[in-house]
C-alpha cells in the first residue's frame, strides 16, 4: 500500500515536471520548490545522524572525549555569520578547512594529475606486434597532447612553426575531444529520460517489466 | 594565519612517517567531518533568511517559501523527534523516507532529464557546421554517438571501433592537456591560499 | 522550417523514447575493453577480500549511475566478496540503501536474500565468521534459501552499509588510515568492530577495490586520497557527460577501468549474464534500444538543422552581419 501510493505521487511529480515542457505552471513551480526544501531537510537529519550523533555527541556523552568540543566549537562558529557584529569569527572554521585541506591535497594533487599524467604522456611511438591503428594513435596522442598544451599556452603569441602550426593542431585535437565530449553528453542526457521513461512505463503503468 | 599554518603543516606532514605526524593526521580526519558537518547550518540559515524574508514581504510568489521551509524543518523532526508508531524514524515505512523516495527522488531525476528534450530542440535550431572545425566536431559527436548504441554495428564495426579510436586518441590528448593546465592551476591557487595571496574563500564576513 | 515550435521537437523525443519500450527489440551490444578489466578484475577476487563501492552521487543521474553500482554489488555477492557501501553526498546516501535494497529485494529476479546483524549473532559469538562455515550453519539451523534468490548476504560479513560523512575526499584520506576512525558505526547503529569483514580489512590498504558511481568530479577524490595516497585499486562508473574528461586516467593506469553512461552499465550486464552470474540483462540494457532511436533522432534533427540553415541563405546573411 504505502509502495503503491509512493509510486503514484512520484509519477504525479514527475509529469508535473514534464508539464513545464509544455507551458510553466503552479504544480510544477511547486514541485522545484518541494525538491529544495526536501533535500537540504535530508541532509540535516542524515547528517545529524549518521556524522554528529556517533562522532560527537555520544562520544561526548561517555565523559572520556572532551578534546572533541574543540572541533564542536570552530564547527559553531558558523553561526556567527548571521550576526553581523561577529561575523568575521566564521573565518576560522572555513580557514582551518581550507588551509588543511590545501596542504593535504597539494602533494597529492601534484602526484595525480601532473606527475602521472606526464608519465604515462611518455610513450613509445611503436612496439613490435603493435597493429597499425595504435601506432597511429600513438603519434597522435603524444603529438595532440603536445599541441593541445601549446593551444592553451595564451602568454606568447601564436604565431611561427611553434606556437603558430603547434595551436592549430591543437584545436584540430580538442575539437575532436570535444565532439567525441557532445556525443557523450547527448547520451547521457537521453539516459536520464530512459531512466524516467522506465519508472513511469513499469513501475507505475506496469506496461513493461 | 591558521590557512598557512595548517596547510604547511598538512603538506609537511605528507612527507614525515613519524608517529607524532600521524597523530596529527589522524586527529585531523577525525575533526574535519565534525566541523564540516556544522557548515550545513550557513546553507539552512541562508534559505531560511531569504525565504522568510519572501514571505513578510510578501513578495512575488510568496506562498512557494512555504514549501521551502516546512519540508525544510519538518524532514528532521519527522526523522528524528516523531516517534515510529506516527510514522517517525528514517527507515521505510515513514514519512521521511516517502518524502525523499516519492518526492524528492522522482523530482530531481525528472529535473535532469529534462535536458533530453532540450538538447534534441538545441541539435535543430543550434548545432550548426559552419565552419570546418564546427565540421569535426559535429563528424566526430556523430560517428561517437552512433558507435556507441547497438544500430551503430549494424552499419559496420568500422564504425564503434572509430570511434573508440577517437575516444581513445585525440580526445585523450585533449583531455590530458587540460588536465595537465587544470592540475597546474589547482596547485598555484592552493599555494595563493595558504600563503594568503587569494582572499575570495573568506566570502566577505566581517572585517 | 527553422520557425519550427520546439514543443513539437520534445513531443518527438517523448514518443521516440517510449516506442522501443513497447517493441521490446533487444539489439545485442559488445563490450569495450574499459568494462571488460573492471569486471576482470572483480571476477578475480574472493571472499579473502573486500571492496568499496560508493554511492557518489544525487538522484538526478540515478538512471545512470544506480545499474551501475548495482551490477558490481551483484558480481561482488556472487563471489562473496564483501562490500563496504559508502556515500559522498546526503542525497547519495538514499541512493546507496535502495541499492542495496533493489539487490536484496525480493520481488527482484536474481535477489540476495539479507540477513541483518542481529539475526546471526549467534553464531558470531560462536567464532563463525567464515562465509562458507556460516552458510552451513545457519542453513542447519533451520534457514531455508528462499525460491529465486541467489544466495545468503549477512550484514557485517558480506556487506557493511557505511553511508555519508561529510568532506568525504577528507574520510577517504583517513580511511587509508583506519576505516573504522572514520565510520565507528554503520548506518544502523551496528559496532564496525564487531564485523568479521572489518577484523579482516581495517583500511583502506587492505581493500582490493573502489568502485566509484558519480555524476560528479567526487570520484577524482578516490584517485587523489585513495591510489595516489597507498595505491588502492579505483574504478569509476560514471555518467556519459564526463566519462570522456577521464580516459587519461584509464591510459596511466590510475584506474583500472570505466563504466561510461548507461552503455557502461549495459556493458556490464551483459558480461553477468554471458558468464552466468545473473540469469539475465537488467534495466540498462533494456534502455539501450530507446538510446539507439533517440541517437537517430538527434542525428536527423542536427541534419535538418543544418540543411534549413544553409538552404535558407542563412549562412550569407549572417556572414554579411559581420561585415556591416
Amino acid at each position: 500500500m504505502y509502495a503503491t501510493i509512493g509510486i503514484w505521487v512520484g509519477a504525479f511529480f514527475t509529469l508535473a515536471i514534464y508539464s513545464f515542457l509544455y507551458k510553466e505552471n503552479p504544480i510544477y513551480r511547486l514541485a522545484e520548490h518541494l525538491v529544495v526544501g526536501i533535500s537540504l531537510g535530508y541532509g540535516m537529519a542524515i547528517t545529524y545522524d549518521i556524522v554528529l550523533k556517533p562522532r560527537l555527541i555520544e562520544p561526548l556523552l561517555t565523559g572520556n572525549h572532551w578534546i572533541l568540543l574543540v572541533p564542536a566549537i570552530l564547527g559553531l562558529l558558523y553561526i556567527t555569520r548571521f550576526i553581523p557584529g561577529i561575523a568575521w569569527l566564521s573565518r576560522y572554521p572555513i580557514a582551518f578547512l581550507m588551509g588543511t585541506a590545501m596542504g593535504v591535497g597539494f602533494p597529492l594533487t601534484m602526484k595525480t594529475d601532473v606527475l602521472r599524467q606526464l608519465e604515462a604522456a611518455m610513450q613509445p611511438f611503436y612496439q613490435s606486434g603493435m597493429p597499425w591503428h595504435v601506432v597511429f594513435g600513438n603519434i597522435v596522442l603524444i603529438f595532440g597532447t603536445l599541441a593541445a598544451l601549446i593551444y592553451f599556452f595564451f602568454s606568447k603569441p601564436h604565431k611561427g612553426l611553434f606556437f603558430g602550426t603547434g595551436s592549430k593542431i591543437g584545436i584540430w585535437v580538442i575539437m575532436l575531444g570535444f565532439g567525441a565530449t557532445f556525443g557523450f553528453t547527448v547520451m547521457g542526457r537521453i539516459s536520464l529520460l530512459i531512466g524516467r521513461i522506465q519508472y513511469l512505463l513499469g513501475d507505475w503503468l506496469h506496461l513493461i517489466e | 594565519m591558521i590557512v598557512m599554518v595548517g596547510g604547511i603543516l598538512m603538506m609537511v606532514q605528507y612527507f614525515i612517517p613519524h608517529q607524532y605526524s600521524q597523530a596529527v593526521f589522524n586527529s585531523y580526519t577525525e575533526w574535519a567531518p565534525i566541523v564540516g558537518a556544522f557548515a550545513l547550518i550557513l546553507g539552512v540559515g541562508s534559505l531560511t533568511r531569504v525565504h522568510s524574508h519572501k514571505i513578510r514581504r510578501k513578495a512575488k510568489n510568496w506562498q512557494y517559501s512555504w514549501a521551502v521551509l516546512l519540508p525544510l524543518f519538518g524532514m528532521p523532526v519527522f526523522a528524528l523527534l516523531l516517534p515510529q508508531s506516527l510514522a517517525g524514524g528514517m527507515e521505510e515505512p515513514s514519512i521521511f523516507h516517502f518524502l525523499f523516495m516519492h518526492i524528492q527522488v522522482p523530482i530531481q531525476s525528472t529535473m535532469f532529464s529534462l535536458l533530453a528534450f532540450y538538447i534534441a530542440s538545441a541539435a535543430f535550431r543550434a548545432f550548426r557546421a559552419k565552419s570546418a572545425l564546427a565540421t569535426v566536431l559535429l563528424l566526430a559527436a556523430v560517428i561517437v554517438m552512433l558507435g556507441q548504441v547497438p544500430i551503430g554495428e549494424v552499419f559496420g564495426r568500422w564504425l564503434p571501433e572509430t570511434g573508440l579510436w577517437i575516444l581513445r586518441y585525440p580526445n585523450l590528448a585533449a583531455k590530458r592537456a587540460i588536465m595537465l593546465g587544470v592540475g597546474f592551476g589547482i596547485l598555484a591557487t592552493n599555494l595563493k591560499i595558504i600563503f594568503g595571496v587569494e582572499r575570495n574563500w573568506l566570502g566577505g564576513a566581517g572585517k | 522550417m527553422l520557425n519550427l515550435d520546439r514543443r513539437w521537437i520534445f513531443l518527438a523525443i517523448g514518443v521516440v523514447s517510449i516506442i522501443p519500450f513497447l517493441v521490446g527489440i533487444g539489439m545485442p551490444i559488445s563490450t569495450t575493453a574499459e568494462v571488460e578489466s573492471i569486471f576482470d578484475y572483480v571476477n578475480g577476487l574472493d571472499k579473502n577480500d573486500a571492496i568499496f563501492i560508493s554511492f557518489d552521487y544525487a538522484p538526478g543521474t540515478q538512471a545512470e549511475n544506480t545499474p551501475m553500482g548495482v551490477a558490481v554489488m551483484r558480481h561482488a555477492f556472487y563471489n562473496d566478496v564483501p562490500v563496504f557501501i559508502t556515500s559522498y553526498f546526503p542525497l547519495g546516501h538514499g541512493m546507496a540503501i535502495e541499492g542495496l535494497n533493489y539487490v536484496t529485494n525480493p520481488a527482484v529476479p536474481g535477489f540476495y536474500q539479507r540477513v541483518s546483524f542481529e539475526e546471526w549473532a549467534v553464531f558470531r559469538e560462536a567464532g563463525i565468521t567464515d562465509k562458507d562455515e556460516l552458510v552451513i550453519a545457519w542453513e542447519n539451523d533451520g534457514n531455508v534459501l528462499p525460491e529465486g534468490a541467489m544466495g545468503w548476504v549477512f550484514e557485517g560479513r558480506d556487506f557493511a552499509m557505511l553511508g555519508y560523512a561529510p568532506l568525504f575526499h577528507l574520510v577517504i584520506l583517513g580511511m587509508t588510515a583506519s576505516i573504522e576512525a572514520q565510520y565507528p558505526q554503520d548506518i544502523y547503529e551496528n559496532q564496525l568492530y564487531e564485523m568479521p569483514m572489518l577484523r579482516e580489512h581495517k583500511s583502506l590498504r587492505e581493500i582490493s577495490l573502489a568502485l566509484t558511481t558519480a555524476g560528479s568530479s567526487a570520484c577524482r577524490s578516490w584517485i587523489v586520497y585513495g591510489r595516489e595516497k597507498v595505491g588502492l585499486p579505483v574504478a569509476f562508473g560514471v555518467t556519459a557527460v564526463m566519462a570522456t574528461d577521464y580516459f587519461p586516467y584509464i591510459q596511466s593506469g590510475q584506474i583500472i577501468g570505466q563504466m561510461g553512461g548507461l552503455r557502461g552499465a549495459a556493458e556490464y550486464e551483459v558480461l553477468l549474464a554471458e558468464n552466468g552470474i545473473t540469469a539475465s540483462t537488467d534495466k540498462a540494457f533494456r534502455g539501450m534500444d530507446v538510446q539507439s532511436a533517440a541517437h537517430m533522432l538527434i542525428i536527423l534533427l542536427i541534419i535538418m538543422g543544418n540543411i534549413a540553415f544553409f538552404a535558407g541563405g542563412f549562412h550569407k546573411k549572417t556572414a554579411m552581419k559581420g561585415r556591416g
